[in-house]
């Protein structure tokens, strides 16, 4: 029993319900937020490496107030810590002209709340508690956005919320099978029912993380929603937490493994998000959007590592998720800097920046390496440990992945170009560099980026390895440098293919912006782009579209069902109700006569 | 100890009427406050049971033969309360002096019988303390002396006149099977004659006359016009208490302790139940005077209480006490609204107001709280025990009987908003512009029981175990 | 029993005259005569004390403080007697109806012998029974004669003035 636990979900929460009560006063927001958001991260890292346990009767049926502390949980905590010190401090600058602000920093400490406590609970029904609560954060951060964000706040909403739905529904059965709701003590075989549990929980956790075809508000969301949310949110927590939980479930709560249907579905699933987001990126003309489908992309890498059932493929997944935290919000974070000092995220508006812009533009190179996997940033050791699981498994899902890595490092070619070199747009001549709490976020996380990746060790040994444990590692070690030679030159070829297609695509078109639009264009491409654009596949619309077929049909039944509530039964009621006034003449012999009749009646049937 | 609940009021009431006019009048309401305040201290915050064995100083010249068990106790607590609220109700709305010492006194009277028909081991007491409780009602209801409150009170004593003749036949009948009117040695000659078509005729008549009493349907006709035209203190009395004593609790003590539950006619109980509660409301949802709406209302919610008797589990019968307990407090706490909205407009005719809850906001915020227990609404005390009920009633079997309970909840729910929605929301209607909040004596009622109201839901478990649940005792 | 059947059949009839005349004189003396028959019938089945009450109080008393009081309001007119009399008979045409059943059902089943009558422990009468081993009614007595009073007082002073 140790309550310190509660402390990294209570001080959050607490302070950002406080946060709300504040209004006017300037900058108070900003300092009392960035000292919170260093407590929890303070917090995150004493706790560090502790195993510690915390329960509470809550609910009773089982449903218990407990949470627990292990080298995963803690991991995920510590992540969250930083990465909420990380925006809080480069909140400081870039929020101070927009509106709601006090909602805005209320959510983002209730969001770390609630993170904390779905990574903490070790109860099915209470991390279901916090995971919902997040529901809510989402719905409001998105909606502060701006005028339009209703309607994206409202599309992410029913997305989350439906998968959630899933969620909830393999709860129960998982409840049902394990007969018991603590996390820890589940321990369930992939039969029928239990694949059903697992899919139905898989759900939950990728669409969390943004997976296809659970993604399609995150590009809405990035036009809408305040920047440092993108960096937050999708990027980073939820991205933490969706794999966490995917992890939890096909590791600990499932004996999931290479052998099950469930493994080539979720690599599928990993591939087919890998190279559609990547496509979708590649053709966007503005920084946030295309960061955003690589946000979906990136999820790909993670899902297929994880699939994989194979200890390099899980490793590989789970150092990817780190690793992309890292990069991703590093990138958006780029971008908010961008945003703020040239005003604008359209590519054709911008260009040149490099010059005046030169830190920003050496984090976004280390990020965007990172990305595309170039050696020997961070991103390239984990790509290569997915790539050693999924050639383990078949050749076609590497050939997946290696190829959405071509067309990732196409499309950061193109975005680096289009926005920090090239000839500077005449609106941004007097542009500058941005605030140092701006940079400081973006250098630790780049210089981290290099870390990661040249002392691979370090994040491998002490938080991805423990995760999987001696018995499922067999006594490997996956650190340092990647030991498949033919991995490696693959890798290489890649980049250089997609160097040379930028370099071809630039010459042909005269500008970086249209270095791929002959992807763009192409024959079969160009149609499917078209639509895909006009959001022709996404699964909201089409569904939407679906409901709105189903809605009119339902009018036509509503109205029957409408009158019987409206008409009937009010009609009904009315109708008894008079005759029952009538009857009550106000005539003292009548009521009499009800009584002895009533007598009667009851008498008869006593002595019958 | 227990024969003060009776022997002092009486002894107040000779006090009273002793000395000159002059001097008691003023005091008078004094007293008759307080006595029901320090009876509610006694049997809230003291085990009654010990009373029992503290010994009586008049033990060796009268037998008196009390006894207080956990119904009694919850039945005395709600006394206490609402003849408490009734003094206060009837000194701010009653005119005249005269009026008001007339109306203590009374209450005075209503107050010991209540007291005694609560704590009396023998049928004839019973019948002799329901008729001191009868009596001071019906010229309580008379005393405007108006046309209504004539034909209201005359309704009143026509079928209680009913209800007397159908008990007392009733009680002879049980003695000649019995030999004696104590409850115990009926209760002996009941079981030991379970086939006897005598004794389920004199069984059946006294239900029947209690259903009188009671106010259930098709035996309620006297209810709604006493219960109008009453004034209001003396509607808040009718309502809150003088019938859940004389009717509902003597029906409950008369099955559980001296039928016995096997011998009663249970399918009866249970029908009846149900009918009034669907009559009742439905009924209530065709009104437009306040306080016959209000009349309805109580039908309907006593029969939930007669339907969880009927189904005669421990936890029904528990149920049934509560939301007896509960109807005191909400149905009182009703008709003091009803109270302040006609002292301040001088009619209840739901047509003729509107929007009032913008000048008097405490009449309608405690409406609300009321309306809402009424019709079960978490967190209240209202929606406790009427959940109760569907469970014991869902657990016993009676699947219909609990779907009609809930239904006829939603309906419930119709009446009162569309009465809020008349009454107090809306445009304020015109020419009551001036239109001012009930004096404080008529709001601190209100407000005093609309927090209980609320405390009782929020401190449910805590009510439920100290209070209702030994209830069950009585049934062993 | 043959004589008995006839009484109570003739208490019936009175009561039943009672209810329906329109005039309030005749609905006075056909209480008395019903009060009377039943008298009568409470002799035949060995209630002496019974019968003198009956007879005394609510064949003598109660009937000739009606008759004073009806004896000072007017009399209805011969037409509007009529009238009152035609519409009391198509109101209340049901009370023959109900008196009829309530008849038949209780012939159907004879009431009393399915009970062994319990054999008296002491020799008491009713009396000593209602009076001597009911104290507490006694305060309730007590209780009702103060109502009553207040009754009187509120209900009836004020019209005096």
């Amino acid at each position: 029993m140790d309550n310190i636990l509660l402390l990294p979900i209570l001080v959050p929460a607490v302070s950002g319900i406080l946060m709300l009560l504040i209004r006017k006063t300037r900058g108070i927001k900003e300092i009392a937020t960035f000292f919170v958001a260093t407590a929890n991260l303070l917090i995150a890292v004493m706790l560090f490496r502790k195993e510690l346990d915390f329960t509470l009767p809550w609910a009773g049926f089982g449903m218990e107030f407990s949470l627990r502390l292990y080298h995963f949980s803690s991991f995920i905590l510590l992540a969250t810590g930083f990465f909420g010190f990380l925006i809080a401090l480069y909140c400081t600058t870039f929020m101070r002209e927009k509106g709601a602000l006090n909602q805005f920093y209320s959510y983002l400490l209730i969001s770390i709340a609630l993170v904390n406590g779905a990574v903490l609970s070790d109860n099915l029904v209470l991390m279901l508690f916090f995971w919902e609560g997040l529901l809510v954060t989402l719905f409001g951060m998105i909606f502060i956005g701006g005028k339009d964000s209703f309607r994206t706040a409202t599309k992410a909403f029913i997305i989350v919320g439906i998968s959630d739905l899933c969620m909830m529904v393999g709860i129960g059965i998982t409840a049902h099978l394990a007969g018991t709701l603590t996390i820890s003590k589940i321990n369930l075989p992939v039969d029928a029912l239990g694949s059903v549990a697992f899919v139905l929980l898989m759900i939950g956790a990728i669409s969390k993380a943004g997976a296809m075809p659970f993604h399609s508000w995150i590009p809405d969301a990035a036009k809408d929603a305040p920047l440092p949310f993108m960096a937050f949110l999708p990027a980073a927590l939820e991205k933490l937490l969706g794999i966490y939980f995917l992890a939890r479930i096909s590791l600990d709560m499932f004996k999931l493994d290479a052998s099950s249907w469930l493994s080539p579905l979720l690599m599928i699933i990993g591939c087919i998000t890998i190279l559609l987001a990547v496509m979708m990126a590649l053709i966007q003309k503005d920084y946030k959007k295309l960061l955003s489908y690589h946000a979906i992309s990136q999820v790909g890498y993670m899902i297929l590592g994880i699939g994989t059932c194979v200890p390099v493929g899980i490793v590989g997944g789970l150092f990817h998720m780190i690793n992309h935290a890292l990069y991703k919000c590093c990138l958006f974070l780029s971008g908010g800097s961008v945003e703020k000092q040239a005003g604008t995220t359209d590519l054709e508006k911008l260009g040149g920046l490099g010059i005046k812009m030169p830190v920003t533009f050496g984090c976004f190179i280390v990020a965007a390496a990172s990305i595309s996997g170039v050696p020997p940033f961070n991103g390239f050791f984990s790509k290569e440990l997915i790539y050693d699981g999924a050639l383990e498994r078949g050749w076609i899902f590497y050939a997946m992945a290696v190829a959405g890595s071509f067309f990732t490092a196409a499309s950061f070619l193109k975005l680096g170009h289009a926005a920090f070199l090239g000839k500077i747009n005449d609106a941004n001549k007097s542009v500058k560099e941005a605030s140092w709490p701006m940079l400081i976020p973006m250098v630790m996380i780049a210089s981290l980026c290099v870390l990661f990746g040249l002392y691979n060790a370090l994040p491998l040994n002490n938080l991805i390895q423990p995760i999987l444990g001696e018995h499922r590692l067999e006594g490997h070690n996956f650190s340092g440098m990647p030991t498949n030679a033919f991995l490696v030159i693959m890798t290489v070829l890649v980049l250089a293919a997609a160097l040379l297609n930028h370099y071809l695509g630039f010459k042909k078109q005269g500008s970086g912006i249209k270095a791929v639009d002959h992807i763009h264009y192409a024959p079969v491409l160009h149609p499917i782009y078209d639509r895909a654009e006009k959001r022709f596949f996404d699964p909201f619309d089409i569904g939407m579209r679906v409901a709105g077929w189903a809605a009119k049909m339902i009018w036509y039944v509503d109205r029957v069902i409408d009158w019987l509530y409206d008409g009937f039964s009010v009609g009904m009621t009315y109708a008894l109700s008079i005759g029952i006034r009538r009857a009550h003449t106000g005539n003292y012999s009548v009521y009499i006569i009800w009584s002895l009749v009533g007598l009667m009646v009851i008498i008869f049937l006593a002595v019958r | 100890m227990l024969p003060l609940f009776i022997l002092v009021p009486l002894f107040c009431l000779i006090l009273l009427n002793v000395p000159p006019k002059a001097i008691v009048k003023r005091p008078a309401f004094w007293l008759v406050a307080a006595l029901p305040l320090v009876q509610v201290f006694l049997t809230a915050f003291h085990p009654v049971a010990v009373w029992d064995e503290i010994r009586n100083p008049f033990n060796s010249y009268f037998i008196f033969n009390l006894s207080v068990d956990a119904l009694s106790t919850v039945l005395l607590l709600s006394i206490g309360i609402v003849v408490f609220i009734a003094a206060l109700v009837g000194r701010y709305t009653l005119s005249g002096e005269t009026q008001r010492f007339n109306f203590f006194n009374l209450l005075l009277v209503a107050f010991l019988g209540m007291n005694a028909t609560v704590m009396v081991q023998d049928i004839f007491a019973l019948y002799v303390f329901i008729e001191v409780t009868a009596v001071a009602s019906f010229i309580l209801i008379a005393m405007q002396k108006d046309k209504p409150a004539l034909e209201g009170a005359f309704k009143y004593i026509i079928l209680s006149v009913v209800a007397t003749v159908l008990m007392l036949s009733s009680i002879a009948l049980i003695v000649m099977a019995a030999g004696d009117t104590s409850f115990a040695a009926v209760s002996s000659a009941i079981r030991a004659y379970p086939a006897s078509v005598l004794v389920k005729v004199a069984v059946n008549l006294f239900l029947c006359g209690l259903f009188i009493k009671a106010g259930i349907v098709p035996f309620h006709g006297w209810l709604p016009d006493a219960y109008s035209a009453a004034p209001s203190s003396v509607s808040v009395l009718l309502a809150g208490i003088i019938t859940k004593v004389s009717g509902v609790y003597v029906l409950i003590r008369m099955v559980v302790t001296v039928f016995g539950i096997e011998q009663s006619p249970q399918a009866v109980l249970m029908f009846v139940g149900a009918l009034s509660i669907v009559a009742g409301a439905l009924a209530a949802i065709g009104q437009s005077d306040f306080k016959r709406m209000l009349a309805y209302s109580s039908v309907s919610q006593v029969g939930y209480i007669i339907l969880g008797l009927g189904c005669g589990t421990p936890l029904a019968l528990a149920g049934a006490v509560f939301h007896l307990f509960n109807h005191a407090l909400f149905k009182t706490l009703l008709f003091v609204n009803a109270a302040a909205v006609q002292e301040k407009l001088g009619t209840v005719d739901m047509n003729k107001m509107s929007g009032l809850s913008v000048k008097m906001p405490v009449t309608g915020a405690t409406s609300v709280v009321a309306l809402l227990s009424t019709a079960g609404i978490p967190p209240l005390s209202g929606f406790w025990s009427k959940l109760i009920i569907a469970m014991a009633l869902w657990q016993s079997g009676q699947y219909a009987y609990t779907i009609i309970a809930v239904l006829a909840s939603v309906l419930t729910l119709a009446y009162f908003l569309s009465m809020q929605r008349r009454v107090f929301f809306g445009k304020l209607q015109e020419g009551l512009e001036n239109l001012t909040e009930a004096r404080l004596g008529l709001i601190l009622p209100a407000i005093i029981l609309a927090v209980v109201t609320v405390g009782v839901g929020l401190a449910f478990p805590i009510v439920l175990d100290k209070l209702i649940l030994p209830v069950q005792n009585i049934l062993k | 029993m043959a004589i008995n059947f006839i009484l109570v059949v003739a208490l019936l009839l009175a009561a039943l005259w009672t209810v329906m005349t329109a005039r309030l004189i005749r609905s006075a003396f056909g209480l008395a005569l019903t009060s009377a028959v039943l008298a009568i019938l409470l002799f035949r089945l060995d209630s002496p004390m019974a019968a003198v009450f009956e007879l005394s109080v609510c064949a003598g008393l109660i009937p000739v403080i009606f008759v004073t009081t009806i004896s000072l309001t007017h009399r209805l007119s011969q037409d509007a007697f009529q009238i009152r009399q035609k519409e009391r008979w198509g109101k209340y045409w049901y009370l023959l109806v109900i008196v009829v059943l309530v008849g038949v059902l209780l012939s159907r089943r004879a009431l009393l012998p399915d009970v062994p009558l319990p054999v008296v422990t002491h020799p008491t009468d009713v009396r000593i029974v209602m009076w001597n081993m009911h104290h507490v009614d006694l305060l309730g007595q007590v209780a009702v004669i103060l109502a009553g009073v207040f009754g009187v007082v509120i209900l009836f002073k004020e019209v005096k003035k």
